[in-house]
Formats: structure tokens, C-alpha cells, sequence
């Protein structure tokens, strides 16, 4: 009896185990192919800029809009109308009606801050681990990704939290102690790149 | 004359041998001396307009002459990386280069020129204008210079906030972005499509300087020498790469088609004369020949083209002609030692004559503008001339009788008789086959001449292919479009260039131009420099209109005390001028794009990087349409410029070589004096040249410059033997002896010609593939149109009596 009892408890735990293990596995992989599933979308953003010597945070905001594989654009509406447009490998930044392109992988540094964006929201678990040592906390409800600069430069680390599939904040810290705090707010996602958005 | 004297023989022998010696000793002291060259601009022409002469003036001395592209392949990204930076730095140590780059922003160097940047930078900002330091100008300049704070951008802007709250110092930074970069990873540049490190060096040495070049070559060689052991690779291309290479391969085949050539035909002499003697006296009108050819050019210009070079090899079977005639034609009937004067009184003026018209051929090339053609055709006319002169005056010496072995010429000249009087039936084919060529040559003529300069290059495809991959990923692909600015001086050069850079600019944001290079840059002329400074305002303004544009920013007037410092500082600096560039990083940037024109006066060249590449040039030239008069702005697509103005001249060298034609058939019209000669002699040379181009046509070769040369030696070989079949036709019987001698010149002739067209030189196998057909075609042509007669001695020559008369 108390075998067959034993035994029973023991189906029992793995059953529990198996039907358990998709909430307790929410890993960085399972992270990527919940974020992958997006294919496009749009978000207003609000970045608050700590500079270490300018007394008054710097406040600003926009829209973030990404579309898969790897179009991705971030346009500052205030104080300064500015943009940043990623195509690829070619990045144009407008500024003050002045317009220059170069290529991405060109410039490392600003790669990596663009990867850490744009793949995130698209889910290219290979390319963030290219750039970043990642670490993953917290679950599917509520995550938190860390990623911190495999090759070294101004950015010292970089810090995602999301809801499920929606990023809602991005942390970025600076090598000199400067700091910004992006609060993100979706206006719109697609999960079929082909959607069309309506004017 | 001087060959009455033959009493005394081995004497006369001597002492001819002996001139003949010291000639060529003196000739040869000479030719060592010459350099050799290898570019291809050699075959562009000399005297074009101004746009296209600043082309090749670039493409002799441009930096893209002197760029050397480096590849370190194998290994892993670590080791390629550091590779990269110990050869980078084993370079600019050796002093060999005017620039070394490997992506390394921490070489010693750029922390330099952005110091020198930074002091210089109200002289160099292109945002200085009448409003920038306005109150509004500066609010909006320092909104913009704090808008970068807190990014990893912000970081420079941050350390020197103070003193440049403006941002001129990003300003200058954003117009130095290149719009095409390698990509960088671990601080060096790197391939984007595999693992490899790149590199690229500019060399001191002038592109054309290929002794230099090969130094240097050998020089990263060994620098690399100690990483090759660590499973690296290097790989090495770009201009200076294809020079070197293509002149030793020039003279590598050189070589091999010379040993090869005089093998093949030593023995076919060897065959027809079995005399060892008749061999060695048949190469000296050649040795002579070639020799004269090279030593002309050296005296005329001072150097020879690795192309000219190549061609003399070309010359053996040409020359060898000569000796061959006499030595089966001349043989005394009489006496013993009285071959030469019968030869001289009989054959001579024949081979004058077919001499002469070769000239008037090559006479063509002389003049056609082409530096690289003029060589080819002097070389031509000298080594003719010398290989006639050696034939005449020398062989009569050392053979007065000819080839006195018997070999096998006699039954050549039974042969040759044979297929000779047969030959004529095939009148109607070849007729035929004519109007079939004038059809397909004529529809297509246009499109027969479509040869490139590139067709000549004798650089490989794969090393093409290893050139445009490593120009691709390094951005130095595109290029191809130049805004170039020219004026009497550097600065009005330099405002001539100033003047298109705001349409440039507007291209750029409207996202039409990817970007452009400019040596306003850092060299902007000093009334720009000097309109700069003016826009400063003095300490006291500036204080004011300050205070008003900080006034609730984020900066305080107070913090920004040093900029007040520095913008007055400015207002006293010296202008930038060309000198003081001297010995910084940035002089050999600005020496790439700023130079002084031969002609007189300077340029700007502004490269373009194009979006796509689909009518860029045009939509430029639309953009700086109407600029204000005075400012010599002009666009240059290099690739089509160069195609162009090769395909132009292309069509001057036919017409000119069409005049050639023309002054051929006036010297035979002058000689002949007889309508029916010159149509004996002129008909086979027309129609063997026709179907030679019928038959390339037929192959759809794209013909160019190299196989004009070709057809033009063709008209030289063949009116030899018009000539001695007019000879033949003139005396009413065949002479077997002549008939030997024609076949075994056609078979020497089409043999070396043959071995030329396997050549892996395009501009050799060209000519071989031209004249070995032609050449064949042309005795055979001659022979058919021809009639032969009998021969003498035999009353029933085949074919010969049931032949009607034409």
C-alpha cells in the first residue's frame, strides 16, 4: 500500500513538474520568441536625462516605431525635433533640417545601443548576446532584462522591463554616472508585419 | 659601292660582324637604362579636353594610384585584431607611407588632428554664419549641444562644454562622418561578409614609380612576417598591387613567348634549310630589329610600356620574314658569292617596297595622340627599319649565296606551287564568304568596336574580384562621381568648391547623396576663414547676447566664462593655409583632393558617395546648374568619362588608320603605276583584312585599339606577299624559290602569331588573334586572286594550263 502510495505521490510530482515548468522556465530564449511574435509597432516615449553637472533633468519625448527584421526609428518631437532612422546597417539622423546617413556596424558604440533596442523588440536573441551579456529576472508577467556591454565603451549597462510582450521602460547608465530613464507606452502593435497602419 | 671589295672576304666579314657587335652593345648599354612602365592610362590619349585630362592626371598621380588595400585573413577575431594594429604600426614606422588606417581612433595621430580641430574650430565650422552667435543662434546652438548630453554622443560634447557650448566642434565632427565605413569590431576595422581585418595605406612613392611600389610591396610583406606564423593570412591588392604584378607578368610572358617563339621557329628554319649557320644568320635581322625597336623608344620617350615590351616579341615573326626572303631567294644562278646582287637587283625593291608600305601603316599609330599606341608604333617602324637595314647590308656579308643547307625547302616550294595553282578555284567561295563579312562587319560595326581600357588590363578576374570585395567592404567601392573645382589659384580653387558645397549639402538632406568628401574641410579658403571670424562678436556683445540666450537653460552664463575666452582668442588666429598643414595627419588628406593642374592653375576634387548609383552624375550636374559664373564646377563620372573618351578616340585611331590605308595604296600607286598591280596587291590585303574581322565578328569579340594594331600588321605581313605575287605574276613564271620563301614566312609568321594569341595578356593574345588568321588569309587570299604560272623546267605544271586567263 504505502508503495503503491509512494509511487502514486511520486507521478504526481513529475505530472506537477511538467505542468509547472512552462510558468517556471520563462527563460531568455522563451523571452525572445514571446517578443518575436510582434512584428511592427509603435510606442510614445518619455526619456528623463540625468547629466552630472546640469542641475535640471532633461526631459523629452516622442515615438519609438520598429518594424521586423530591422527597421527601427525613434523621433524626438520635444524640445527639438530630431530623428533617428535604422534601416539595416544604414542609420540616418536628421537634425535641424540637416541630414546625414552612415553605415551602423561602422560605429560600434552606437550599435550597440541600437541593438539593444531593436532587438529586443524584435526578439533577435542572437544578436543581443552578440552585444551584451544578458540576465534575465522576474517572469512572463513582469521581466527584467539586464544587458551589459560585451565590448566596452560609454555605456556601462542597459536595463529593459517589460509586461509580457510589452517593453515599458528602458534604463540606460552611462560610464560617467549620467543617466536616462525611457518610459515606454504602446500605441500600437502588430503582430503581422504586413498590417497595413491606416493614416 | 662598299660590296665591290669581295677579294678580301673573312676581313669584310669581320669587320661587318664586328660594326654590327658594337652596334648593338652600345644599343643594349642604352636599353638597361629604361624603366618600365605598366599603366594603362599609357593608352588613353595625350591632349584631351580639360575635364578628361585632369582624369588621367589623376589617374597617373592620384592618391588612388598609391592606395594599397590590406587583408589579414585566418585565426580568430583576437588575433586579427591585433594583427591588424602591430602591421598598422610596423608601417607607419617604416616611414614608407604618407597615411596608414586601420580604424584604430587611438593612434597617436587623431588625438593630434582633433586637438588641431578643436583650436581651429570657429575657422572650420560650416554653422558659422551671420546668425549663429545672434542671442537666438547661440540659444538654439546650445539647446542643441545639451540635447546630446546623457547619451554616449554626449560624453565629447560633455568634456568640453565650457568652452564650445555651441557645438562647432560636433559640427565639423558630423561633416567628417563618412557616409561609407568598414565596420569596426575590437577597434579595427573588419569585413562585413567574413572573418578579415582591413587595412588601407596610401604610399609616398608616386603611383607610376613601380620600383618604389615593389619596395613596398615587399616591405608589408615582411612586416607581416612575424604574424603569418599565427595561422594569419595576408592579402594585398589595390593599384599599385595590379602595376607590380602586371609588369613582371608582362615580362614573365615576354620571356616565355620570346624562348618560345624563336623555339618554334628555329626549328621550322632548321626544317626548311638544315643549316645551323642559315638559322643564326635568319635571327640576326631579328635580334636587330627588336633591338632597334626598344632602344627608339627609350630615345623618344624616355621609357618603354610593359605592353610595348610584350609587342616586340611580336616582332619575331615579322621580322624573321625579311631573312627568310633572302635567304631562299638569293642564291647565285652564275657564279659562286654573286646571290646578294642578284637578290639586291631582283628582290630588293619588293621587299622595299613592302617595307615602306608597313611604315605608312605604323606611321598611323605615330600620330594618333595615343602615348601608348605612338610607342607601339615607333617600335614598329624601328624595329622593321632595323631588321631591313640588317637584312640588306649584313646578311649579303655573312651569305652572299643565301641558305646554303638544302633541307626541305625545295619540296616547300613544290608544295606551295602545288596549292598554289589550285587555290583560284576557290574564287567563287571566297568571294561569297566576302560579302558575307562586308554584311556581318558593316550591320555591326559599331558594335565590333566596343572594347574597353579595362579590356586591356592583365590583372585576373579573381584578383579583380578579391579588389572590388575588399573596396566594398572597406566603402571605397563608389567613388566613381567627382565634383571637381578649378581655378587660377588654390584659393579661388577652393571658392569655386565652397560655392557647390551648399547644393551639395541640400542633395545630401534631401537623402539623394549619401555624402561627399572636401578639402574645405580643413582647408576652407580664407575668404570663407575669414567670413567666419568676422561673424565673432566682440567680448562685450557677446557677453550680452549670451546672457540672453542662457536665461532659463539648463547651462549658466557664469559656467560658460571660457567660451567668452576662446571666441576671442579666434578673432586674433592666423588663417589656415596650405603650409600650415605641412607634416600634420590631415596634409595628405587634403593633398589627395587639392592639386595643381600641369596645365596651369589648381583643382578641388569633391568624390561623391552615391546612394544608388543610377544617374547620380547627372542629377548633380543638375544641382549646381546656374551656379554663379566665375566658379569652375564641373561633375566627372570616371567610369563613363574614361569609356567615352576611349571609345572616341577608338574611332580617331580607325579613321587615322584608314588614312594609313589610304597613304598605302598612293606608295603602291606610285610604284606600280599600273591600276591592274595596284588591284592585284590591294584586293587580297582588303579582303584577308575583311574576313579577319568577319571572323571576329563571328566570335562576337569586342574589339579596341590593340586589335586595330593587329590589322595593321596584317596590311604589313600580307603586302609582302602581294608584292611577290605580283612579282611572279610580272615575270609570267612561278620561281619556286620564292614561292619556299613566302610559306615558310606565312608558317613562321601564323606560328608565332599563334603562340601569341594564347598569351594571357589581353592586349598581346589581341594582336595574335588578328594577325595569325590575317596573316594566313592573306597568302592564301594572295594566292587565289594570283596567277601563279608554271614552274620552270616542267612542261606540264598542274592546273596551270587548264586555268582560263582572268
Amino acid at each position: 500500500m504505502r508503495g503503491r502510495l509512494r509511487w502514486a505521490g511520486g507521478v504526481l510530482a513529475v505530472v506537477l513538474t511538467i505542468a509547472a515548468r512552462p510558468a517556471l522556465a520563462f527563460d531568455f530564449d522563451g523571452l525572445m520568441t514571446l517578443l518575436a511574435q510582434r512584428r511592427s509597432g509603435e510606442a510614445a516615449f518619455i526619456e528623463t536625462r540625468v547629466v552630472q553637472g546640469i542641475d535640471v533633468p532633461l526631459v523629452s519625448n516622442g515615438v519609438l516605431s520598429f518594424e521586423a527584421p530591422d527597421r527601427f526609428v525613434r523621433r524626438t518631437l520635444r524640445p527639438r525635433p530630431e530623428s533617428m532612422e535604422v534601416d539595416g546597417n544604414k542609420v540616418t539622423l536628421r537634425r535641424a533640417g540637416r541630414s546625414r546617413s552612415f553605415s551602423l556596424d561602422a560605429a560600434p558604440e552606437m550599435l550597440g545601443l541600437v541593438e539593444a533596442i531593436r532587438a529586443t523588440l524584435t526578439g533577435n536573441g542572437a544578436t543581443l548576446r552578440r552585444h551584451f551579456q544578458a540576465a534575465l529576472s522576474g517572469d512572463a508577467e513582469h521581466w527584467k532584462l539586464l544587458l551589459v556591454p560585451i565590448e566596452r565603451g560609454q555605456v556601462k549597462r542597459i536595463q529593459v522591463i517589460g509586461l509580457r510582450g510589452e517593453l515599458s521602460q528602458i534604463e540606460m547608465e552611462l560610464v560617467g554616472g549620467d543617466r536616462s530613464l525611457m518610459t515606454i507606452e504602446a500605441l500600437r502593435t502588430d503582430k503581422t508585419a504586413t498590417t497595413a497602419t491606416p493614416p | 659601292m662598299q660590296h665591290h671589295t669581295s677579294g678580301r672576304p673573312a676581313s669584310r666579314v669581320t669587320l661587318v660582324v664586328l660594326a654590327w657587335l658594337i652596334t648593338m652593345a652600345a644599343a643594349a648599354a642604352l636599353i638597361i637604362h629604361i624603366p618600365i612602365v605598366a599603366d594603362l592610362s599609357a593608352f588613353l590619349p595625350k591632349s584631351p579636353n580639360p575635364r578628361q585630362r585632369l582624369l588621367i592626371e589623376q589617374l597617373h598621380s592620384g592618391v588612388a594610384a598609391r592606395t594599397l588595400l590590406i587583408a589579414i585573413d585566418g585565426g580568430d577575431a583576437a588575433e586579427r585584431a591585433a594583427a591588424s594594429r602591430s602591421l598598422a604600426a610596423a608601417l607607419r614606422g617604416s616611414g614608407q607611407f604618407e597615411q596608414v588606417q586601420n580604424g584604430d581612433d587611438d593612434a597617436g595621430s587623431m588625438k593630434a588632428t582633433g586637438q588641431w580641430l578643436f583650436d581651429h574650430r570657429y575657422q572650420l565650422s560650416p554653422a558659422i554664419d551671420a546668425q549663429r552667435f545672434s542671442a537666438a543662434g547661440m540659444r538654439e546652438a546650445i539647446d542643441e549641444t545639451v540635447s546630446l548630453l546623457g547619451t554616449p554622443a554626449g560624453s565629447l560634447v560633455k568634456s568640453t562644454l565650457e568652452r564650445d557650448p555651441t557645438g562647432e566642434m560636433q559640427r565639423i565632427a558630423e561633416t567628417l562622418l563618412p557616409a561609407q565605413a568598414p565596420r569596426s569590431e575590437r577597434g579595427v576595422w573588419v569585413a562585413r561578409d567574413g572573418p578579415r581585418a582591413l587595412l588601407l595605406a596610401t604610399t609616398h612613392a608616386a603611383g607610376a614609380d613601380l620600383d618604389s611600389q615593389q619596395n613596398m610591396l615587399h616591405a608589408v610583406r615582411s612586416a607581416f612576417q612575424p604574424m603569418a606564423g599565427r595561422r594569419l593570412q595576408l592579402q594585398l591588392s589595390g593599384a599599385p598591387v595590379f602595376a607590380v604584378q602586371s609588369r613582371s607578368q608582362i615580362e614573365r610572358e615576354v620571356k616565355l613567348l620570346a624562348i618560345a617563339g624563336s623555339a618554334v621557329i628555329g626549328v621550322l628554319l632548321l626544317f626548311a634549310f638544315g643549316s645551323l649557320g642559315a638559322l643564326l644568320v635568319a635571327l640576326l635581322p631579328v635580334v636587330t630589329g627588336v633591338v632597334a625597336g626598344i632602344a627608339a623608344v627609350g630615345l623618344a620617350f624616355g621609357q618603354i610600356h610593359g605592353i610595348t615590351l610584350a609587342f616586340g616579341s611580336t616582332l619575331i615573326g615579322e621580322a624573321v620574314d625579311y631573312a627568310i626572303y633572302y635567304l631562299i631567294q638569293a642564291h647565285g644562278k652564275g657564279q659562286a658569292g654573286s646571290g646578294w646582287r642578284r637578290w639586291r637587283d631582283l628582290n630588293w625593291p619588293t621587299v622595299r617596297l613592302g617595307l615602306l608600305t608597313s611604315l605608312c601603316g605604323f606611321a598611323a599609330l605615330l600620330f594618333s595622340g595615343f602615348p601608348g599606341l605612338a610607342q607601339l608604333g615607333l617600335f614598329s617602324i624601328a624595329g622593321l627599319c632595323g631588321a631591313a637595314v640588317a637584312t640588306r647590308f649584313i646578311l649579303p656579308v655573312l651569305a652572299p649565296d643565301g641558305a646554303t643547307g638544302k633541307g626541305l625547302r625545295h619540296h616547300l616550294g613544290g608544295l606551295a606551287h602545288h596549292a598554289f595553282t589550285r587555290l583560284p578555284r576557290l574564287r567563287p567561295l571566297v568571294g561569297l564568304l566576302g560579302v558575307a563579312a562586308l554584311i556581318l562587319v558593316s550591320s555591326q560595326w559599331s558594335h565590333l568596336w566596343r572594347g574597353s581600357l579595362g579590356s586591356l588590363s592583365p590583372v585576373s578576374q579573381a584578383a579583380q574580384d578579391l579588389d572590388s570585395r575588399l573596396r566594398a567592404d572597406l566603402g571605397a567601392s563608389d567613388a566613381r562621381t567627382l565634383v571637381v573645382a578649378s581655378g587660377s589659384s588654390i584659393e579661388a580653387a577652393l571658392q569655386a568648391a565652397e560655392a557647390a558645397i551648399p547644393r551639395l549639402d541640400a542633395l545630401v538632406d534631401q537623402g539623394l547623396l549619401a555624402g561627399y568628401e572636401s578639402p574645405t574641410r580643413f582647408l576652407p579658403s580664407l575668404a570663407k576663414q575669414q567670413e567666419r571670424l568676422s561673424h565673432l562678436p566682440d567680448a562685450a556683445t557677446l557677453r550680452a547676447r549670451l546672457a540672453f540666450a542662457t536665461s532659463d537653460g539648463p547651462l549658466t552664463a557664469a559656467r560658460l566664462e571660457p567660451f567668452l575666452g576662446e571666441v576671442q582668442n579666434a578673432r586674433a588666429l592666423a588663417p589656415i593655409a596650405r603650409a600650415s598643414l605641412q607634416g600634420s595627419a590631415l596634409e595628405p588628406a587634403v593633398d589627395a583632393l587639392l592639386f595643381e593642374r600641369s596645365g596651369g592653375g589648381w583643382s578641388a576634387l569633391l568624390p561623391l558617395h552615391a546612394v544608388d548609383d543610377s544617374a547620380l552624375a547627372e542629377r548633380v550636374r543638375h544641382a549646381l546648374g546656374g551656379l554663379a559664373a566665375g566658379n569652375d564646377v564641373q561633375v566627372v563620372d570616371i567610369k563613363y568619362e574614361l569609356d567615352s573618351l576611349y571609345a572616341h578616340f577608338l574611332n580617331q585611331a580607325l579613321l587615322q588608320a584608314l588614312l594609313g590605308g589610304c597613304a598605302v595604296v598612293l606608295l603602291l600607286a606610285l610604284h606600280l603605276r599600273s591600276w591592274r598591280r595596284i588591284g592585284r596587291v590591294c584586293a587580297p590585303l582588303a579582303l584577308s583584312v575583311l574576313l579577319t574581322l568577319g571572323l571576329l565578328a563571328a566570335f562576337d569579340v569586342a574589339l579596341g585599339l590593340l586589335h586595330l594594331v593587329g590589322l595593321l600588321l596584317v596590311v604589313a605581313v600580307g603586302s609582302n606577299y602581294g608584292l611577290f605575287f605580283d612579282q611572279l605574276q610580272t615575270d609570267g613564271r612561278a620561281d619556286p624559290d620564292m614561292l619556299a620563301s613566302l610559306l615558310l614566312a606565312n608558317l613562321t609568321t601564323v606560328v608565332s602569331f599563334g603562340l601569341i594569341a594564347m598569351s594571357e595578356i589581353p592586349a598581346l593574345s589581341s594582336i595574335g588573334r588578328v594577325v595569325a588568321p590575317g596573316a594566313l588569309l592573306a597568302l592564301l587570299l594572295g594566292a587565289t586572286m594570283a596567277r601563279v604560272g608554271r614552274l620552270p623546267g616542267r612542261s606540264e605544271g598542274p592546273g596551270a594550263s587548264s586555268r582560263p586567263g582572268v
